[in-house]
């Protein structure tokens, strides 16, 4: 019997049986072990464990980027690597300022990346223009551009930020509901 | 030679060409006029008492009633500068190029005609360097406005909603063609894109490929995906207002853009630095100077198929973060520097910490080294490819560990000493064919993995020499009278220079950066022909170029 208090696939109102009912649970009658849960959580819960971020980086906000992937923050603990095609890649982390001229570039990036796909706006810089946001060469914000899913403050963040925000979007990605909206409830 | 003494030359042999020497300014310049300048620099290089073999920057002025074009030069056998100005009709600009003169002078111009207009008469491709092709005005005249959209992004913070999520399929519209070759000109080549999101390129920064199969014809560098436009924010901000800028020219070594900054100002304002604020400017940038090399030859590795290297040196990173966060509070954008001083001491404790941090990162150096640098693949990938001449290195105005790896002994800090670099020992690490020729991409690399060793010494050094007292001598205002200065510090990436003018108010009149990145990127072109296209991902990264250096 599984322990639904302690599963994490089964939070969230997942309860194989409904209170009251004298019927056995369903884990019971498949096989022991067995967990059941809604498809779209068990979806969300393949798609947040492996997050793959493009490797992109415009400025300083990259170098913290890369320390985030280094060895002390370590992404890679959530299942979140680095990949060098927009293709391959779920989450696009804007790290740095955007210009007029990448703007394009960037759009292109995301138009490239598969559906469902995430953005993250690094720094403020890609917030809202930041510390460049009166220069004429400057996009202020990312948001002009492309959809932005979490906006993170700081020029530039620390690694440790980073991480929350990887965090803050697997649980916005748990609460996803795909199969349910296509069966139409 | 003084700058009298050159003008006095120039003037024996130009006659009224010459038309002034500005001798109040902090640096002389001697004003030409713009028919004889290329000939009177041809003669500065040529003739054997002066040699100015190196053309430091070309910076265009908007002086409201005229626009100016100031040449640095230098020096590098007679060790003297000089500065040379022009006044240019504001509405018709045009000054003829020095491109055949010093070759670097080519992006030079570029970039003078892309933020001012200028137009330099027989330069072979003047075409915008940093804005897009399309983009209208020159944005460091004074009396330029932006524009209200571009290609349908709205200028500016309070423009319309962010766009809606969804859609996804709509592909940018397309772009004017840059460089565009004749279609017989390029019968049996293939044109590639490399970047401007590429993990090589250490930024965004785009090369144009032309290859035959693996060899490269050519490779030009499209760059400016990352212009900022921090000269004209500058021109807005007061004089201490500009110090986080100068961070962002380059994110990787903020403390010697900040150095020089200072430098600029100080020198501007005629105030000294008090001993202990000049020890702990040389402790915060020795530390960021090996941050600095960590990331370039750790990149390099990376670039050419090694991880682990890289991931041993975010590690020893990541400690000297700890170590510069104790000292100002910030990772990677210090803003540590003032004029006069530094933002904050550095304490007892972290002079101990410094000290145990530098006890473990000798070995670590050794470490490093068995693993990836005198491993015989890397070695192999590196050893004789894209050798750089002494010649080309200094005509194409290569600076600092590039500069040096090519054989030419120069290091700003010993040879135009500046904060207390003089006091420290250390030795200048020149290039010296150690896997095959001088001047080659091994040099380059094994050239700034002993420079690290130097940085450990004079840190060493510096933390057992710093004296007590004072450490910032704040000045009560920061308003310079009109003046010109120039100064600038020996980068990680060789010479970062700032070219400020004054106007006698709290903020700069011009204010223009002068970065190893900008030259070193130029030189690619040049290099590229004949070279495999895996030895490109070499060349770029051991040259060390980082995006907003080149874009600023």
């Amino acid at each position: 019997m599984t322990d639904e208090s302690r599963d994490p696939l089964l939070k969230d109102g997942a309860a194989a049986a409904p209170a009251g009912d004298a019927s056995p649970p369903i884990e019971a009658v498949v096989y022991p072990g067995a967990i059941a849960t809604r498809l779209d959580h068990f979806l969300n819960w393949f798609r947040k464990s492996s997050i793959w971020y493009l490797l992109f980086a415009t400025a300083c906000c990259g170098i913290e980027l890369m320390q985030t992937g280094g060895p002390r923050t370590d992404l890679d603990r959530f299942g979140a690597v680095f990949r060098a095609s927009p293709r391959q890649s779920d989450l696009l982390i804007v790290a740095g300022t955007i210009t007029y001229k990448m703007a394009d570039r960037v759009r292109l990036l995301w138009a490239q990346m598969a559906e469902p796909r995430y953005v993250i706006a690094m720094g403020s810089c890609a917030n809202s223009g930041g510390l460049f946001q009166r220069s004429y060469s400057v996009v202020c914000g990312v948001d002009k551009v492309v959809p932005v899913d979490l906006y993170l403050p700081g020029c530039p963040p620390r690694p440790e930020a980073l991480n929350e925000a990887i965090l803050r979007l697997q649980e916005k990605m748990h609460a996803e509901r795909w199969a349910a909206k296509r069966k139409g409830g | 030679m003084t700058p009298a003494e050159i003008h006095d030359r120039l003037r024996a042999r130009f006659g009224d060409d010459v038309v002034a020497l500005h001798a109040d300014l902090r640096d002389p310049a001697i004003e030409l006029r713009p028919e004889r300048l290329r000939d009177a620099c041809r003669f500065l290089r040529d003739d054997d008492d002066l040699r100015f073999d190196f053309l430091r920057s070309v910076a265009g002025v908007d002086r409201r009633d005229a626009i100016e074009v100031v040449y640095h030069l230098l020096s590098y056998p007679r060790r003297h500068t000089v500065v040379l100005r022009t006044r240019l009709d504001r509405d018709r600009p045009s000054v003829p190029s020095v491109h055949d003169v010093w070759p670097t002078a080519d992006w030079h111009e570029r970039e003078t005609f892309d933020l001012l207009g200028v137009d330099f008469a027989g330069h072979p491709r003047l075409r915008r360097l940093l804005l897009p092709e399309d983009w209208v005005g020159h944005p460091l005249r004074k009396d330029y406005e932006r524009p209200a959209e571009y290609h349908g992004i709205p200028v500016g913070r309070d423009a319309s909603p962010p766009v809606a999520r969804g859609g996804g399929g709509d592909r940018p519209r397309p772009r004017p063609a840059m460089h565009e070759p004749k279609a017989e000109e390029l019968a049996g080549f293939l044109r590639l894109n490399m970047g401007p999101h590429h993990p090589a390129t250490h930024g965004v920064i785009n090369f144009l490929l032309e290859t035959d199969g693996e060899i490269l014809r050519r490779a030009v560098p499209d760059v400016g995906y990352l212009h900022r436009g921090i000269e004209k924010l500058a021109e807005s901000n007061a004089y201490l207002g500009t110090m986080p800028y100068t961070d962002r020219v380059d994110y990787l070594g903020a403390i010697f853009a900040n150095h020089a900054w200072a430098l600029a100002v100080e020198r501007l304002l005629g105030i000294e630095v008090p001993p202990r604020g000049e020890y702990c400017r040389v402790i915060a940038a020795e530390l960021n100077r090996i941050a600095s090399h960590l990331i370039a030859t750790g990149s390099l590795a990376m670039d050419l198929g090694a991880f682990t290297p890289f991931i041993h040196w975010i590690r020893e990173r990541e400690k000297i973060n700890d170590i510069m966060e104790r000292i100002c509070g910030a990772r990677l954008t210090y803003n540590y520097l003032r004029f006069g001083g530094v933002a904050r001491d550095i304490d007892g404790e972290t002079v101990d910490m410094i000290r145990r941090w530098l006890d473990h990162f000798d070995p670590i150096i050794d470490e490093f080294n068995r693993l990836i640098g005198e491993n015989e693949i890397f070695v192999k990938r590196l050893a004789r490819i894209a050798v750089i001449s002494p010649e080309d290195a200094v005509a194409w105005g290569l600076v600092g560990p590039n500069l040096r790896a090519s054989g030419v002994d120069w290091d700003l800090r010993r040879d135009q000493p500046y904060s207390v670099y003089p006091e420290l020992e250390f030795d200048v690490v020149v290039g010296r064919g150690w896997r095959g020729q001088v001047g080659d991409a091994y040099d380059r690399f094994w050239c700034r993995m002993l420079e690290m060793r130097q940085s450990v010494r004079l840190l060493r050094q510096a933390c057992e020499k710093l004296p007590p007292g004072d450490f910032w001598a704040k000045p009560k205002t920061v308003k310079p009278a009109a003046n010109e200065v120039y100064a600038c510090t020996e980068s990680a990436r060789g010479e970062l220079g700032v070219f400020v003018i004054s106007d006698g108010t709290d903020k700069p009149y011009r204010a223009k950066f002068r970065t190893g990145s900008f030259t070193a990127m130029s030189i690619i072109e040049r290099l590229s022909p004949g070279l495999l296209l895996a030895d490109l991902v070499a060349l770029i990264g051991s040259l060390d170029v980082v995006a907003p250096e080149v874009d600023r």
